[in-house]
């Protein structure tokens, strides 16, 4: 697992205790209840303290998987 | 804080902890306030599972009004901001501003005001409750530039003002010092407008914490400080008394000393509120009585207790004192104004909180006087604080009398000993402080919050004694409390504490006494755990059971009979019908 993966798994674990960790991967706003708008809001501030950089609350909507995430992520780093 | 920390705060809780339910009262969506809320007060009560219900969006008058009938919380916590007076004063809202708009928004404030102001009094006792008031900048919809006030953001403000000193005069409901959170948040940094209206969290991240902390602190504060022991030198007064003489120490403005007599006005302060001010100098006796004759030191003499004066190592004058005042070094703030000094003591003692007087640097003596305050400050004070030290010292009294008599019988039955004994104080707060800041003489070392009390003293059966000692030597006030229940012939004890200060005085025997004489039982079950300090108590229980208790135990009438010594108290009772009625 590459390390921007490994530090998404963390900022979804944190937000999300109670998701197992095999179904990490594949989470997203349809397969876990718990990711509402409140919990969208969260992880997007987790992930902003945990990579440092600022995220557009007008993209939230568009990030509704982990993959998405991801792949928001690579980049964002990219770029940075 | 960070989001991140406060969550991981909130998991690390174990899942069979008692819970501690809070209602949040605000009218914007909670979101962070909510997350580091829990997480602050999380850390305050370790022992308990914090959970948050928010109340309804938009609506922080009809949320408390629903409190109101229900109170199954443990505290609510209200976040007061301007939209909860007009929705006009809402950025999301769509009403419109201008010159009528806002002397309109004034009256309805004022309407609105009252409405919660009658819904935070109809909320039952027991719910620790905490008012943060608006923390966030009026809209610009006055006909003002930003730089004056108009009359009606100033009407505004003290109808708010009111409506928060009308509310914690009825000391139920605790409001957050606005002082503090400027010193915390900066006004600039609170409001972040793209959260407010995407999400409707009006507030920054940072201020959501700054908020959250404070209003946990209030919810649960920390135990105040019993006790600051002083330097002398350049720490109560500016100058060297055995070199400059005592009249030449100084603590005033013109010899640019005020510093020292503003820290003797604090202490002077913070003694009157029972405090206890002990003093530990490097000195020659003979000097420091002198400069204690002067009549124009602002901490008076007699709140100051004990007084060691020497040349030895203060850490030896800090340990005479705590034992004098019979308290732990983790209750006690030792000042002085050199780091080895401090240095001494606190290896010495570990838990004392050692703090430098900043003799010349006014800022950090700024911050130092406003840290005594915070660590010794108390939300009340009662007529036992006032009592405190005197009683210290007529203890110091008791003490060496009982030294020079023949026998201790002898003594006892020539104090005049008065125990009075309150059957019916559930609500009063000087009980609850007893408890929770006694160690010594303390059944269990169990804390109580203000819900969880009242249930205790509320429960079926419930026996609550709450019991005050005077004699010869002058009053102690409340020094000791039992709370349980009675069922059948069998009293269970939950909570029994005593001060240190009432120690030889045989109030223990005579509680226990009263106690089997009040209910009619035939036996008490003490719910009984060792902690870290209470062997007075292990020791007294061992004096009647012969064994020393290791968990809960039991104590028969016949038992209690044979081994209670003489009682010379003249006893007195309160209120008893009241109490098991």
């Amino acid at each position: 697992m590459d390390d921007t993966r490994q530090r998404l798994t963390n900022c979804f674990q944190v937000v999300f205790p109670d998701l197992p960790q095999e179904a990490l991967a594949t989470a997203s706003t349809a397969t876990v209840a718990a990711w509402d708008s409140i919990a969208a809001i969260t992880l997007m501030n987790v992930i902003e303290e945990e990579f440092g950089f600022q995220m557009d609350l007008d993209d939230l909507a568009d990030l509704d998987s982990f993959e998405k995430v991801y792949s928001y992520l690579q980049k964002r780093l990219q770029v940075a | 804080m960070t989001i991140t920390e406060a969550l991981r705060i909130t998991q690390s809780v174990p899942r069979d902890a008692r819970p501690f339910p809070v209602t949040l009262a605000c009218g914007f969506t909670p979101l962070h306030l909510q997350t580091f809320l829990a997480a602050h007060l999380q850390l305050a009560l370790p022992d308990r599972k914090v959970t948050i219900a928010p109340g309804v969006y938009g609506d922080l008058a009809g949320t408390l009004e629903a409190i109101g009938e229900t109170a199954q919380v443990d505290a609510v916590v209200v976040a007061m901001e301007w939209p909860d007076l007009d929705p006009r004063l809402d950025y999301r809202n769509a009403g419109s501003w201008g010159l009528s708009a806002a002397n309109d928004i004034v009256a309805s404030a004022r309407v609105m005001l009252d409405r919660i102001a009658t819904a935070l009094s109809r909320i039952p006792a027991g719910p620790r409750t905490a008012l943060s008031l608006p923390t966030l900048a009026l809209p610009p919809l006055f006909h003002t530039p930003g730089w004056q006030a108009s009359q009606a953001e100033l009407l505004l403000r003290s109808d708010v003002l009111r409506f928060a000193a009308e509310v914690a005069q009825q000391g139920r409901i605790a409001v957050i010092n606005s002082q503090t959170l400027d010193t915390d948040s900066h006004a600039a940094a609170r409001h972040d407008l793209k959260s407010d209206l995407y999400n409707g969290l009006p507030y920054s991240i940072e201020h959501a914490d700054h908020v959250a902390a404070q209003l946990a602190m209030t919810v649960a504060p920390p135990p105040p400080k019993k006790g600051i022991i002083s330097d002398l030198d350049d720490t109560l007064w500016s100058g060297i008394a055995g070199e400059v003489g005592p009249e030449a120490v100084t603590w005033d403005l013109s010899s640019h000393a005020q510093l020292h007599g503003i820290y003797q006005k604090l202490l002077s302060s913070l003694a009157e509120s029972g405090t206890l001010i002990g003093v530990a100098s490097k000195n020659d006796p003979a000097v420091v009585t002198k400069a204690f004759e002067r009549k124009d030191l602002l901490l008076r003499p007699d709140q100051v207790f004990p007084i060691e004066v020497h040349w030895n190592a203060k850490s030896g004058s800090v340990a005479r004192i705590l034992e004098a005042w019979n308290i732990s070094a983790d209750s006690v703030i030792f000042v002085d104004d050199s780091p080895m000094e401090l240095a001494e003591v606190a290896a010495a003692h570990p838990g004392i909180e050692c703090v430098l007087f900043p003799r010349n640097d006014y800022a950090a003596a700024l911050k130092m006087f406003q840290q005594l305050r915070d660590r010794c400050g108390k939300e009340r004070v009662s007529k036992d604080d006032a009592l405190r030290l005197e009683s210290i010292r007529r203890g110091a009294a008791f003490r060496e009398q009982v030294s020079t008599v023949a026998t201790p019988e002898s003594f006892l039955k020539d104090i005049g000993a008065v125990i009075t004994f309150d059957f019916a104080v559930p609500g009063e707060p000087r009980v609850v402080e007893l408890v929770n800041k006694t160690n010594q003489f303390n059944l269990n070392g169990q804390r109580y919050t203000q819900p969880d009390w009242q249930k205790l003293v509320t429960q079926p059966g419930a026996v609550l004694a709450a019991v005050s000692y005077e004699d010869k030597f002058g009053p102690l006030g409340t020094i000791a409390a039992a709370a349980g229940h009675i069922e059948g012939r069998k009293l269970t004890l939950d909570v029994w504490v005593m001060s240190c200060r009432a120690f030889a005085r045989r109030i223990e025997h005579q509680t226990l006494k009263m106690l089997l004489g009040t209910t009619r039982a035939a036996e008490i079950e003490f719910r009984f755990a060792p902690t870290a300090k209470n062997s007075p108590l292990r020791e007294f229980v061992t004096t009647l059971t012969g064994e020393e208790p290791k968990g809960e135990f039991r104590l028969t009438r016949s038992q209690f009979e044979a081994k209670c010594p003489a009682l010379y108290h003249e006893v007195r009772e309160m209120r008893r019908a009241e109490a098991h009625g």
